[in-house]
Parts: structure tokens; C-alpha cells; sequence
């Protein structure tokens, strides 16, 4: 816990760590698969430098410990018409470089990314980009069987990614 | 005469996902329709859960109020089984919801609502020594000499000119109801970015009493963090240290950047303090109690009703009481077992799906009938105005002396009647000045959180009433809080220690909602009524009445926008 340890935390200093954030909402069904994909990577045992957090649908709270990381990998779902379970890893720079349908919060991700730019601290992003169908309606938090059956795939990647 | 409909949709700058109709004559907005994507369904998740861990799933409704759906939640519960929590645990509950206060009220201000009024193009062409002299003469704010304010044109330059930020690249800017002078506008953009910087601090108070954030972590009948001075995984003397300084921090930004900006800019747009209001009655639930939730005289923010912008009475409101807060569904995407005219008091509450909207894309609502996935609550049948607004004229009729004191001298410096504060610039303003009230009282109830730990007490949690063996067979409850949108409650049915029932009655729901049965419009539609459009093309005005209410539709959205748009699509039809 380097990033959100309080101490470690108060003092906005970068330090050499990879944050693993996934981001989405888990009563969404799919949307969620960012966080499922965090928990699973929380219970795995991983090098000192990295940590996991769970961004939920958190935006610009979000702003400091991606800043302090040295490098971080994001985890998200998007509506790109590719089959459900599709795993892009992406490296955008601008936030238009992101899927259009990013968990499209108005005030939210892309906002974030933004920010960065007019801080003048940009930390490193890789994108892992997880496909979804469009939600249905109404609420759910089980992940359809195609999203939940490409998890494996996605910690296997990102586990490569730290190596 | 010439009738057009303006369709703003998605409106930008907010959470999740709102369409706004307006129907204009000769450049006057006479109708309006307001519907959300907001749909219902926490309710059908929760059913047969443990109560104890609802909180957990409804603070993922929001991304922006997590704490305080969590709030709600845990009061809820401690409401129907009947537990007390211990003044510890009142301290940091209210020491948590006042920093989501001071934080989401100034990325409100900055980052949701500033871009309505502050024009960034204009900005470019300020001289630097001028916006130096004025913030100099507003603010003991250090950050305010010419070379940083040249500094701060500098960058601004940059980011424009590169078109890459969405931010900067979508806003009205050359719009003629813009007013400030490009030194003030400067002076707001330079804040916009500092405002980025402070708001990153504020929420680190939630990750050391919540253990984590976004999301912390809440209990039902206390909070989840122990107090030990002198051990390192607990609420010890350097942590509390972190957040007293934390909180010295806000103070000092709220009262030497944002009040001051704020009165700054309010002078060039009085003639806001004329438009926007139209609503009759506000509502407010109160909040921070000081002696305990069911001791309502000792919240500092009171609760009650203001009827008929009546300010010489404070009407009681129960939401308890099963004639008084009733949910509408005529025009809205649900059905009721006892039809489309019924209302329904939330522990009875229904949440069956019935969408008859039209499949996008579409160039208008059908609004005769159903149109909103917002369901429309009421008090005694009456539309309710809920959020800043509301709290200040409920606590100003109640005779609160600090909120009678601060209303009073502003509305003296901005020389505007007290009939000014029923509009855009009044919501606008309030929400201001309540964040410099609440940021005061943020530090009160640390100290005495720290007076009360130094006296030995360090209890956080109570476990009686834990085991749901304690409870009784059936009981129902209401956690009522201010979110920081406005008056949230969430009301709750046991039955054999799990959930019967669960209901959320959101203040955007208030705000937000469709006509009820009997035609009454709620606070959106009504306040949109009469504002004069400039040009059909670039309805400003009606981003600056909507944005001015701090729409928050999150609560269970689909998050996604099905042409990633990002910006509003206008259309005439």
C-alpha cells in the first residue's frame, strides 16, 4: 500500500510504483469489469512496486494517486461494437485518443486525462479496453458468461505487463 | 410567432445522462421537459440482503456521492433496529460528509459550472497586471502576482490552441450573454487549475477514516476505523495531524479563492437573480447532527419546509408519515400494481420496468405521456426544490443566525432584494456560502472529535443491536441526509433480519423529474420557464439554470453515450 498508505500518500511525491486501477461500476453487470478484474488481481501475489485499487466510478478523486504512480495500468470496459470480452491494450496520449464509449461519464475519465495535461503531470497509461455489449436494462452484478470467461486472458496480460 | 424546440442532450459537464426539451417563443423558453436515464433497480439487488451490507452496493449508485448514499444506508438501517452511534462516530460521519461538501461543491463551482459564465477565449487577450491588481484586491491569496497570472495565460494558450483538450474545446466562448471582463476571466481559468491541484488533497480525509477512497468504507452502528494516539495502523496523532492540516487547507481556499471569486463574478450577473427560480417550496431534510440523528433541533443544517417562498415559516416534513412523501410514475418509464395515476409512500415503493419511449435516435420526446426514467416524489402532492438553496432558506426561516448573517450581508454587498435569492444566481450563490459555513464547522467537529479522544473516550462503535437476532421480526426505516445535490433519504423494510424492501429518493429525482398526474412540473422544468434564449444555436442560458441545480444523475445511469458525443447536440426542430 505505497500509494494510499496515508503517509506515503500525504506527501505527493512520485514513487516507482505501477498502479493498477480498474474502473467501472460493478451493479452495471459488464460495466464492472474493470473492478472484478482488480479484485481478482488484488488476491494474486504481486511485486512490491505494484498496487491495485479499486476506481469504481470515481473521477476526480481518482486525480492524485494516478499522478503520484510511475506508471499506470487501466482497466475498462467499452461499447465498440467488437465482440463481447474483446481485449484491446492501447497506449493513447490525448483523452481522444480513447475509446469513444469509455465508461462516458460526462465529468469523468476523460476529464481526468485532461486534467493531467493542464497540471503538466501526465503519468504513463496503458489501456486495457474490455468490450461489451450495451447494457441492458435495469441492474445487475453478474458479468455475462463471455465477459467473465476473457478474466483469465486479461490478468494473464497484465501480469505479463509487470513482469 | 415563432415557435422552436431546443433539444439539449446530452447536457454536458455532469454525471450520467440528461435531455432537456425547451419549447421557445420570440426567444423566451415557455415549456420545458426534463428526462433522465436514470433507471431503478438497486431496489431488486438489494431485496433479501443483509441489511448490514446494503451500504456497500448503494454507494456504488454514484460516482460523485459515494459517502453519502453509504451515509444514508447505515442510517437506514440503524433507524428501523434502533441503534444509537457513539459521538465518536457522529464526529467522523459529519468530519467525512463535510469534506464530500467542500470538495463536490468546489469542483461544482470550478469544473461543472464556472465554464456557464467564465469565458476561457477571453481570457487570452487579459492583461496579467490588471487580473494581479483585482485578485489582489479580493484576496490575501498568495498566488496572485503578474508573473504568475502571465504564467497561467501562457499555458491557457497552449491548451486552446492545441484543440486537444475537451475541457476547454466545447464551450460557448464569443457567446454575448458572456459579461465578465477577460482580467476576471483570467482570474477564474487560473483558479480552475489551482481548484484541480486543492480538491486532490480534501478527499485524502476519506481514506484515512474510510481506509480507502473512492468508496470508503462505512459500518452500521459506527464507523470502521479505531482510535489509538499512539498505534500506527490506527486513527493516530500524525494522521489526525494529516487532517488537521487538510482541513486548515480548505478553509484557507475556500475563503481566499472561491468565496471571493464568487463575489467577483456575481455583479456582472444580477440579472440572473431574476431568472431561474419560479419554484414555490424547498425542502430540506437537515443534516449534521450534533446530539444524535433523532435529536433534529441539535443538526446544523435544520430540516423543513418553505412553502410558497413563504420565509416567516418553517412547515414540519415526516417522511415517515405514508401521506406525506409519495412517488409518481404517470410519466415515467415504470408501472405500479395499482396503475399510472397512484403514488406510492417509498417503503411501499414498486420498481417494475415499462419503457414505451421511442428507440434512438429521435427528435423528440413523447412527452403527452411517458418520458423520464425519473420517478417524480412529492410532499403532500406538492414539488419540492431540493439542495443548497433549499438548506439556506430553510435555515435562514428557522432563524439560524450564521445563515441569516451570511445571506444578509451578501445580499447587501450585491445590493439585490431578498426575492434575488429565488433563481439561478441565489442556487448558485447559496451553495457558496454554505461551503464557507460548513468548512468552518468541518474544523469544529474535529476539534472536538480530538478533545474527545484526548479525554480518553476513543469508542468508534457500538455493538449492540450488531446481531440481527437483537432486531425485531419486522421493523421498516428512514436515513435521511443533505447530500450535497440535496435532500437524500433511503427508506428500508426488514423482515427475519434480511431486506424486504429498499427504496433511494434521490435529490435529482426532486430536481429532475417528470410532470406528476395531476400536470405539476418539478424543479427543472419550472425554472427553465421565462429564460430569455440569445441564440437558438448556443442555449447558454440553459446549461447556466440546469448546471446551477448540480444535476447528478448517476444514480443508477447507464453510463454510456451511444455516439460518445461530448458535446451538446443541439437541435431545432
Amino acid at each position: 500500500m505505497l500509494l494510499l498508505n496515508p503517509e506515503g500518500y500525504m506527501q505527493n511525491t512520485k514513487i516507482n510504483t505501477t498502479l493498477i486501477l480498474g474502473i467501472g461500476n460493478t451493479l452495471l453487470a459488464d460495466e464492472g469489469v474493470g473492478v472484478h478484474v482488480a479484485n481478482y488481481l488484488n488476491q494474486k501475489k504481486l511485486p512490491d512496486f505494484v498496487e491495485v485499487v479499486d476506481g469504481g466510478t470515481g473521477s476526480f478523486v481518482l486525480l492524485g494517486i494516478m499522478q503520484n504512480a510511475d506508471r499506470v495500468i487501466l482497466i475498462d470496459a467499452t461499447i465498440d461494437g467488437e465482440k463481447p470480452g474483446t481485449i484491446k491494450r492501447l497506449t493513447p496520449k490525448f483523452s481522444k485518443d480513447y475509446p469513444k464509449t469509455l465508461t462516458a461519464h460526462d465529468i469523468g475519465l476523460k476529464d481526468l486525462l485532461d486534467a493531467f495535461y493542464l497540471l503538466d503531470t501526465v503519468p504513463k497509461v496503458i489501456l486495457y479496453a474490455i468490450s461489451i455489449a450495451p447494457l441492458a436494462e435495469g441492474l445487475s452484478l453478474e458479468l455475462s458468461s463471455e465477459v467473465e470467461s476473457a478474466i483469465p486472458e486479461i490478468v494473464d496480460q497484465i501480469l505479463k505487463e509487470i513482469e | 410567432m415563432a415557435t422552436k424546440r431546443i433539444v439539449v442532450d446530452p447536457v454536458t459537464r455532469i454525471e450520467g445522462h440528461l435531455r432537456v426539451e425547451a419549447v421557445v417563443e420570440n426567444g423566451i423558453i415557455t415549456d420545458a421537459f426534463s428526462s433522465g436515464t436514470m433507471v431503478r433497480g438497486l431496489e431488486i439487488i438489494l431485496k433479501g440482503r443483509d441489511p448490514r451490507d446494503a451500504w456497500a452496493f448503494t454507494q456504488r449508485a454514484c460516482g460523485v456521492c459515494t459517502t453519502v448514499h453509504a451515509l444514508a444506508s447505515v442510517r437506514t438501517v440503524e433507524d428501523a433496529v434502533g441503534i444509537s452511534v457513539p459521538k465518536n462516530a457522529e464526529l467522523i460521519r459529519n468530519i467525512m460528509e463535510a469534506a464530500l461538501y467542500v470538495q463536490d461543491h468546489v469542483v461544482h463551482f470550478y469544473h461543472l459550472h464556472a465554464l456557464d459564465w467564465v469565458d476561457v477565449v477571453s481570457a487570452l487577450s487579459a492583461d496579467p497586471k490588471e487580473t494581479s491588481r483585482i485578485a489582489q484586491s479580493i484576496s490575501h491569496w498568495p498566488k496572485s502576482s503578474v508573473g504568475y497570472f502571465k504564467d497561467v495565460a501562457t499555458r491557457l494558450k497552449t491548451f486552446v490552441e492545441s484543440g486537444q483538450l475537451g475541457i476547454f474545446a466545447n464551450g460557448y466562448w464569443g457567446h454575448k450573454a458572456m459579461k465578465l471582463p477577460p482580467e476576471i476571466n483570467l482570474l477564474a481559468v487560473a483558479h480552475y487549475l489551482e481548484a484541480l491541484e486543492w480538491q486532490k488533497e480534501i478527499v485524502k480525509i476519506h481514506a484515512i477514516f474510510g481506509g480507502k477512497n473512492p468508496h470508503p468504507n462505512y459500518l452500521v452502528g459506527g464507523v470502521p476505523c479505531s482510535i489509538n494516539l499512539n498505534e500506527v495502523n490506527a486513527i493516530n496523532s500524525e494522521r489526525l495531524n494529516h487532517v488537521s492540516k487538510l482541513i486548515t487547507d480548505a478553509m484557507q481556499f475556500v475563503n481566499q479563492v472561491y468565496i471571493p471569486d464568487l463575489m467577483a463574478i456575481a455583479p456582472y450577473y444580477k440579472d440572473w437573480g431574476a431568472i431561474g427560480g419560479g419554484m414555490e417550496n424547498f425542502l430540506c431534510y437537515g443534516d449534521f447532527p450534533t446530539h444524535g440523528y433523532n435529536q433534529t433541533d441539535s443538526f446544523k443544517f435544520p430540516r423543513g419546509i418553505i412553502l410558497g417562498q413563504n420565509l416567516n415559516e418553517v412547515v414540519e416534513v415526516d417522511a415517515r408519515d405514508p401521506q406525506q412523501i409519495k412517488e409518481y410514475i404517470k410519466h415515467s418509464w415504470y408501472k405500479y400494481g395499482a396503475g399510472d395515476e397512484a403514488g406510492l409512500h417509498p417503503w411501499e415503493g414498486e420498481t417494475e420496468f415499462n419503457f414505451t419511449g421511442p428507440k434512438p435516435p429521435f427528435d423528440q420526446l413523447d412527452v403527452q405521456n411517458k418520458y423520464s426514467w425519473i420517478k417524480t416524489p412529492r410532499w403532500k402532492d406538492k414539488a419540492m426544490e431540493v439542495g443548497p438553496l433549499s438548506r439556506m432558506l430553510v435555515a435562514y426561516a428557522a432563524g439560524v443566525t450564521e445563515v441569516q448573517d451570511i445571506v444578509n450581508d451578501t445580499l447587501a454587498r450585491l445590493n439585490v432584494p431578498v426575492g434575488a435569492l429565488f433563481s439561478t444566481l441565489g442556487r448558485t450563490a447559496a451553495r457558496g456560502l454554505e461551503t464557507k459555513l460548513i468548512v468552518g464547522w468541518l474544523k469544529g467537529f474535529f476539534d472536538d472529535l480530538v478533545t474527545n479522544v484526548k479525554a480518553g473516550d476513543t469508542t468508534t462503535f457500538t455493538k449492540e443491536k450488531w446481531e440481527p437476532s437483537s432486531w425485531p421480526q419486522s421493523c421498516e426505516g428512514v436515513g435521511m441526509t443533505e447530500a450535497p445535490r440535496g435532500a437524500l433519504a433511503h427508506f428500508i423494510k426488514i423482515n427475519s433480519g434480511k431486506i424486504e424492501n429498499y427504496q433511494l429518493v434521490v435529490p435529482t429525482t426532486w430536481n429532475a423529474s417528470p410532470r406528476d398526474p395531476s400536470g405539476q412540473k418539478s424543479a427543472y422544468e419550472t425554472a427553465l420557464i421565462g429564460t430569455p434564449i440569445a441564440d437558438k444555436d448556443m442555449p447558454l442560458e440553459i446549461l447556466r439554470t440546469i448546471h446551477s441545480f448540480d444535476p447528478c444523475l448517476a444514480c443508477s445511469v447507464h453510463l454510456y453515450d451511444p455516439d460518445g458525443k461530448h458535446i451538446h447536440d443541439i437541435k431545432v426542430v
